[in-house]
């Protein structure tokens, strides 16, 4: 189910609707009959069943077994086999066929004509977000940090609630475990807060990334034709274009939970406002970032063997040298993982794993060298002109990575990064030739203008919910500013190919 | 061990690891206080410290500890 469809809108008001009717005791039954549906209604039922049953049925055990031998060692036994079956499964319908891939490739280089076959792997919705929610279940509970779920019905709930099964945002069972079993009474301020925020959710991804995503659609799909200046404005254009899809749905998953009574933890903070890249990665996609740094970037930091090695390293090295090495080596064991978590493929390994490393290592690297620079030409850094600087060149360097995570292979990527050198610039001057690539200039402006509305926003979250500074507001402009929302989305949203009501209200104007 | 022992010995280690002679530490310090705290260094701080006290931290501790003074709390139940 699109988050954008009307299936998927009719699916949450009658959801919202029984949840809201029947006794509060039983709400969360009402949520858990809805997640499953929503898991398990694309295609075959029965299988679907098995495969739920095949993460569930373990994890629900595994919980219970970790807490029962606490004092003893067999929970760390227990622990490890719940995340061996988790992760065995997560690769099985993920990475089978990257692993596959990656063995025919060697193969082939030893003119070996026996290639294995790709498997069919059909995995169930969110297998990526849920995974690593119950991997965190269950090495919280060794941890002490939460209890196990006693009902198997409570925690199918846990792994399952459907609005974070598309597009995260990553949740732990201790912060959740109240509300999502709790009682909720309905609340019309939180319904208009959850509609407000549904609706900004519904701007992003109508308005912005889907209309990035015709210009970048064009320029991508037509390598032959478009060259320099269109790619450079494709690769922007792309950045922009998954923000706003990603915050965006995002901004719908949250809004759908607030009137559920459920909070969610927010996943980004105005990721382009950010100085460097590992400032940046600190405002994106903050969840799936917070679970690496606690259950795999801190566990091998301070594991026995990562003690060993860097104080062999003592040895030898100065002990700022020695933080350094161990630190650069589990960040790349991080990002590694990150990359392959994106997807079996090389270029969301380099895109979003490698690149990422080398530029925040290089940052690190490079800061002595450009404080002595800066002080040397008397640089204030703490000026609007250097922020701006910084900002511009984390937005191009992120764009940059994301060439690679756009484009189907390798090979594409290098030939787009090497069609970026012709020179080519007065496209941009020439007002005809920008706009034969999917934007007309009718389309452009109304994309500038609403990026420009985004990016105010974004500013303004920066010191606190936007919501509540609206809502300090008087009711005229509260009202004029729905609205607005309200009416830009329904005129000036993309809704796919023949239906595009744009097309005839604001171009008779 | 008292208290203010931790303290004193839990200052060195602050000072040690974040080459910073001038910091004190108190029970409401957070990462937020110490500039190069972030999540990278808080790490090396958590090894440093069970290197000096010659305790474990679980994993669990390692990411819910807000301040300090729980952390004073872990280490005098560890040391008894």
């Amino acid at each position: 189910m699109n988050l954008t469809s009307l299936v998927f809108a009719l699916f949450c008001i009658i959801t919202i609707c029984i949840y809201f009717i029947v006794p509060k005791k039983i709400q969360w039954v009402i949520l858990l009959i809805s997640s499953l549906v929503f898991l398990l209604y694309d295609g075959s039922l029965p299988l679907n069943i098995i495969k739920f049953l095949l993460i569930l049925v373990p994890t629900y055990f595994c919980g219970l077994l970790i807490e029962k031998n606490k004092e003893n060692k067999k929970a760390k036994i227990y622990l490890t086999i719940g995340i061996m079956l988790i992760v065995g499964q997560l690769f099985y319908f993920k990475y089978a066929n990257f692993f596959i891939n990656t063995i025919n490739l060697f193969l082939e280089k030893f003119n070996s004509e026996n290639l294995i076959n790709n498997i069919e792997t059909n995995s169930l919705i969110g297998i990526s977000y849920f995974s690593l929610i119950m991997i965190s279940y269950l090495v919280d509970i060794y941890n002490g940090i939460c209890k196990p779920q006693k009902n198997p019905f409570k925690c199918a709930l846990f792994m399952t609630y459907f609005p974070i099964l598309t597009s995260g945002p990553f949740i732990r069972y201790k912060d959740v475990e109240e509300d999502l079993y709790g009682k909720h009474k309905f609340d019309l301020n939180r319904l208009c807060n959850g509609l407000m925020r549904i609706l900004w959710g519904l701007f992003k991804i109508l308005v912005i990334s889907e209309r990035c995503g015709m210009f970048v659609d064009t320029v991508y799909g037509n390598l032959d034709k478009y060259f320099g200046t269109f790619i450079i404005v494709a690769a922007g254009l792309f950045t922009l274009q998954l923000y706003t899809n990603f915050s965006g749905s995002i901004d719908i998953i949250m809004g759908i939970s607030e009137i559920f009574g459920i909070k969610l933890p927010e996943n980004f903070t105005a990721p382009f406002f950010s100085r460097t890249i590992t400032e940046f990665w600190r405002n994106w996609h903050i969840t799936l970032g917070a679970w690496l740094r606690d259950y795999i970037f801190y566990p091998v930091l301070k594991s026995d063997s990562m003690q060993k090695f860097s104080a062999d390293l003592k040895k030898r090295f100065s002990k700022k040298a020695v933080k350094k090495i161990t630190l650069y080596v589990s960040m790349l064991v991080m990002w590694i993982i990150i990359g392959i978590w994106h997807g079996g493929n090389y270029t969301f390994i380099i895109g979003s794993g490698l690149l990422q490393f080398i530029f925040m290592v290089l940052e690190d690297l490079l800061e002595p060298l450009s404080n002595k620079i800066n002080k040397k030409l008397g640089i204030n850094k703490e000026t609007f002109s250097y922020r701006l600087y910084q900002r511009i060149r984390t937005f191009i360097l992120f764009s940059f990575s994301m060439i690679f995570f756009r484009a189907k292979t390798v090979e594409e990527a290098l030939t787009i990064i090497f069609n970026i050198l012709v020179w080519n610039p007065w496209v941009l001057l020439d007002n005809n030739t920008l706009f034969t690539a999917g934007l007309d200039i009718y389309e452009f402006r109304v994309l500038i203008i609403s990026i420009v509305i985004l990016f105010v926003v974004d500013k303004l979250s920066r010191t606190g919910s936007v919501r509540e500074k609206l809502s300090k507001q008087n009711i005229v402009f509260r009202w004029t500013v729905t609205y607005l929302l309200i009416f830009g989305i329904i005129i000036f949203g993309c809704y796919g190919s023949g239906y595009n009501p744009a097309e005839f209200i604001y171009r008779q104007f | 061990m008292n208290k203010e022992e931790v303290y004193e010995r839990l200052n060195n280690v602050f000072r040690d690891v974040f080459d910073d002679e001038s910091i004190v530490v108190k029970p409401e310090t957070t990462s937020k206080d110490i500039e190069d705290w972030d999540s990278l260094e808080h790490i090396n701080l958590i090894v440093a410290v069970e290197n000096e006290f010659g305790i474990k931290f679980n994993m669990g501790e390692v990411t819910t500890m807000k301040n300090v003074e729980e952390m004073v709390d872990i280490i005098l139940s560890r040391v008894g």
